[in-house]
């Protein structure tokens, strides 16, 4: 009995072992130069990497059924952040395809570039902010095709209640108000976040209370009344439900976070049909539809894959 | 890129400690944090313990309820009693925002090695000694605090140490519900991508954890009834009998 169950114990640590190392082995770099596979389809292999938090990985879902339906024969990992599919090797050597946010990349590439405290490329025009930005993309090999509506920025929330009893629909008119502001740890001191509030549109944060980017404890603390004002992005589509309402950032404090395709340059000038496919999506996506498809990920609990084929049928995309 | 070079900068700059948010701030926070819930699992463990250990029965059941409660992460703890309607995250006076459910938690982590070296260190007092008090005519609470409290008493410390270091370095966690201490410095450093303030709370915590490990060993040596040394070489003089 004892020998067994030693043995089977043995088995089940070598079958783990194995998994282990066929997952260390099963990197993104092999996943992107599958030349074999090229056969199966008419346009080869294409491998898309993006950032895992639901938005992101909805957008990619939208690629990868357009691009799947262009011909190619697609590979897609998800990561938690863009450090990873921006490392060496990684995009855009042997990722072709990332969705991206304008101000997101550039600003990546401007302080890899340039160190942590570079002047910021970003403005609140996302085509300025790609132009700023065109020499750094030239030399790490990555093209923007173009960006969409859809922008993806810090936003601020209010109950529903403190809007009516204040008449706030807009960022400006707290002007002077004290508020305490639930928000993100690096919040503090940033243009597109206190430092705004408080310079541009004359808001008196009393006190920052650091509980998360769009988090639970975020969304409660507004709810309690412990804080005024809350921060999250301008495309979450959970706040209607928690009877929360944005304000309007009327005096653009937020840097251009629109969506865009960042493309590898040279797989884009040996594939120039990706663009024709991939800018329709672009097009069709506005700020509202993705807060909606959004909502339906976050809060109605729907696959991103679901919800990301029904809106490209939706469109007529598909 | 210096990473180590940065982090030093960042220690040794006056205007990173100084003023309202700044390192002694948080540090004399989280200290006062760290010993009040110190101070309430010695006041709620040690009895229980040392009573149990004393009687010789129960043991088993407290260390391993005790134990039990080791297993929990303490952040799951926090994050569950902050989300319940009490203790919520009222301000709680000095302890910040979620002050009380960070106490609580914090105590409950606390328990653990009070109770169980104040468990083990009475039961363990060799039934010789036990005896011979007995023999000599001493009541239980004679035998207790003459016999089994004082040869005890370097286990009962450093089980009392051990949860002062665990429930410093641990402390830091208050700094996920926006509560006080030098968690803050920790969290707003990687939230920023600027790893030399994180890793400059994160060493900062580790020293102090070192100084108060120092400290209540020293402590404990003043203290100690049993300690070897001076007491030795009275005995090896044997001007005064020791067992008379």
């Amino acid at each position: 009995m004892h020998v067994k169950a030693r043995r089977s114990l043995a088995a089940a640590a070598t079958a783990g072992l194995l998994l282990l190392a066929g997952c260390a082995g099963d990197d993104l770099s092999s996943s992107g130069s599958g030349d074999d596979s090229s056969q199966s389809s008419d346009q080869g292999a294409l491998a898309i990497s993006g950032q895992s938090f639901p938005e992101a990985a909805l957008v990619t879902a939208m690629y990868d059924a357009l691009l799947t339906d262009g011909g190619y024969d697609t590979t897609v990992k998800l990561v938690d952040t863009r450090d990873i599919y921006m490392g060496a090797g990684q995009f855009p050597e042997s990722i072709d395809v990332v969705p991206e946010y304008v101000g997101g990349i550039v600003d990546f590439l401007n302080t890899t570039e340039n160190g942590a405290n570079a002047k910021p490329l970003t403005t609140p025009d996302a085509q300025e902010s790609i132009d700023n930005a065109q020499d750094l993309l030239d030399q790490k090999g990555v093209t923007l095709l173009q960006p969409s509506e859809a922008t993806d920025t810090n936003a601020f929330f209010v109950t529903e209640q403190y809007s009516e009893e204040n008449n706030a629909t807009k960022l400006s008119d707290l002007e002077g108000e004290d508020v305490t502001l639930a928000a993100a740890p690096d919040c503090q001191g940033r243009p597109d976040c206190e430092g705004g509030l408080t310079d541009v549109y004359g808001i008196k944060i009393e006190k920052i209370l650091p509980l998360g980017f769009a988090s639970d404890q975020t969304y409660q603390s507004v709810l309690d009344g412990e804080s005024e004002l809350g921060l999250t992005s301008t495309t979450d589509g959970t706040l209607e439900q928690q009877g929360l309402v944005l304000l309007e950032d009327d005096k653009s404090i937020q840097p251009a976070q629109n969506l865009v395709p960042a493309i590898s340059s040279d797989f884009l000038a040996d594939h120039p049909d990706v663009e024709d496919i991939l800018n329709p999506l672009m097009a069709a996506l506005t700020t509202e539809k993705l807060t909606e498809l959004n909502g339906r990920v976050a809060v109605d609990r729907e696959k991103p894959e679901d919800v990301a084929q029904d809106f490209l049928q939706q469109e007529g995309l598909l | 890129m210096n990473l180590f070079g940065d982090t030093w900068n960042f220690l040794t700059d006056p205007s990173n400690w100084q003023g309202p948010g700044g390192m002694i701030e948080l540090l004399v926070q989280q200290l006062l944090l760290s010993l009040t819930a110190l101070a309430l699992a010695v006041l709620v463990g040690l009895p229980l313990a040392l009573w149990l250990g004393h009687v010789g029965r129960g043991g088993f059941l407290a260390i391993n309820i005790s134990n039990v409660g080791r297993a929990i992460p303490t952040f799951a703890l926090l994050a569950i009693l902050v989300t319940a309607d009490f203790p919520g995250t009222q301000e709680f006076g000095p302890y910040g925002r979620a002050g009380l459910a960070t106490l609580i938690a914090l105590t409950l982590f606390a328990l653990p090695p009070i109770i169980t070296n104040g468990y083990v260190a009475i039961r363990e007092v060799p039934d010789d000694v036990k005896q011979s008090a007995v023999g000599m005519g001493m009541t239980a609470a004679q035998r207790f605090f003459r016999v089994e409290l004082p040869l005890g008493l370097p286990l009962i410390m450093s089980g009392v140490r051990l949860a002062l270091v665990q429930v410093w370095a641990t402390a830091t966690i208050a700094a996920m519900v926006a509560g006080p201490g030098l968690g803050r410095v920790i969290t707003d450093g990687f939230f920023r991508s600027d790893y030399p303030k994180g890793i400059a709370g994160a060493v900062v915590v580790a020293v102090v954890a070192l100084v108060l490990e120092l400290l209540t060993a020293g402590l404990q040596r003043g203290v100690d009834p049993t300690r070897r040394g001076p007491v030795r070489r009275a005995d090896a003089r044997t001007e005064q009998p020791v067992g008379s």
